[in-house]
């Protein structure tokens, strides 16, 4: 396939009028993920929000964890 | 009156309430009460998410949707997939982005987003590559919990 276009630096990202669920990877914080998720990562405190029930510190999370993204307001 | 007269006006009248009888059908039994007709459970309804429809755009509004739909793109445009899906419940929704050229096929791109709709929805996924895309035909394969359900074709002039 050496005749194909590279298409390594293809960027890529998605978003929905659903709540989406993301699950932590090893190296995130909340700023990654609303970087990630919606392009600012100074949304971080919308998803903190938004997870009350299972964070209590927005420093705190976990690898595994399944965090409810809302659609930004 | 003799008492032979009398027996045999006795076998006259007993005959007579024998005939009577005889003309009285029994009433037929009672027809057995149908058996109750059972309605077969309907089938549950289709739980769980499903597509609707994808239109492709260069841009998206705050409802997700493109703006603008078209099959066309400049080597500068960002490439946006707006998904239409009905019903709720939690569904992996995949985008698989391919580049095809001289009957070979060459991923560009997979994104994958967990939603949880609680009704309609609309998802967008979009690609966007820094140095321009190259000019030729593409494909989005959409997934919904690791079944394909639509594909789009686009180019890129």
């Amino acid at each position: 396939m050496s005749d194909m276009p590279d298409f390594s630096n293809v960027q890529s990202g998605s978003s929905s009028t659903a709540d989406k669920i993301y699950e932590v990877k090893s190296g995130d914080s909340l700023s990654k993920i609303a970087k990630h998720e919606y392009g600012d990562a100074n949304k971080w405190q919308q998803i903190f929000e938004a997870n009350q029930d299972i964070l209590k510190d927005p420093n705190k999370i976990f690898p595994g964890q399944k965090l409810k993204i809302p659609p930004l307001a | 009156m003799t008492q032979r007269t009398h027996h045999l006006a006795l076998m006259v009248a007993a005959a007579i309430a024998l005939a009577a009888c005889g003309k009285k059908e029994a009433p037929p039994p009672p027809a057995p009460a149908p058996a109750p007709v059972v309605a077969p459970a309907a089938p549950p309804a289709p739980a769980g998410v499903t597509l609707t429809s994808v239109t492709l755009g260069k841009a998206v509004g705050a409802d997700k949707k493109v703006s603008a739909a078209t099959e066309t793109f400049a080597k500068g445009d960002t490439i946006h997939a707006s998904i239409d899906t009905t019903g709720a419940g939690s569904a992996t929704v995949v985008a698989k982005w391919t580049y095809s050229k001289d009957g070979k096929t060459a991923p560009v791109k997979e994104e994958s987003a967990t939603i949880t709709p609680t009704g309609p929805a609309t998802t967008e996924f979009h690609i966007s590559k820094p140095d321009g895309w190259p000019t030729g035909d593409y494909q989005v394969e959409i997934l919904v919990n690791g079944s394909s359900a639509a594909t789009k074709s686009f180019k890129v002039q």
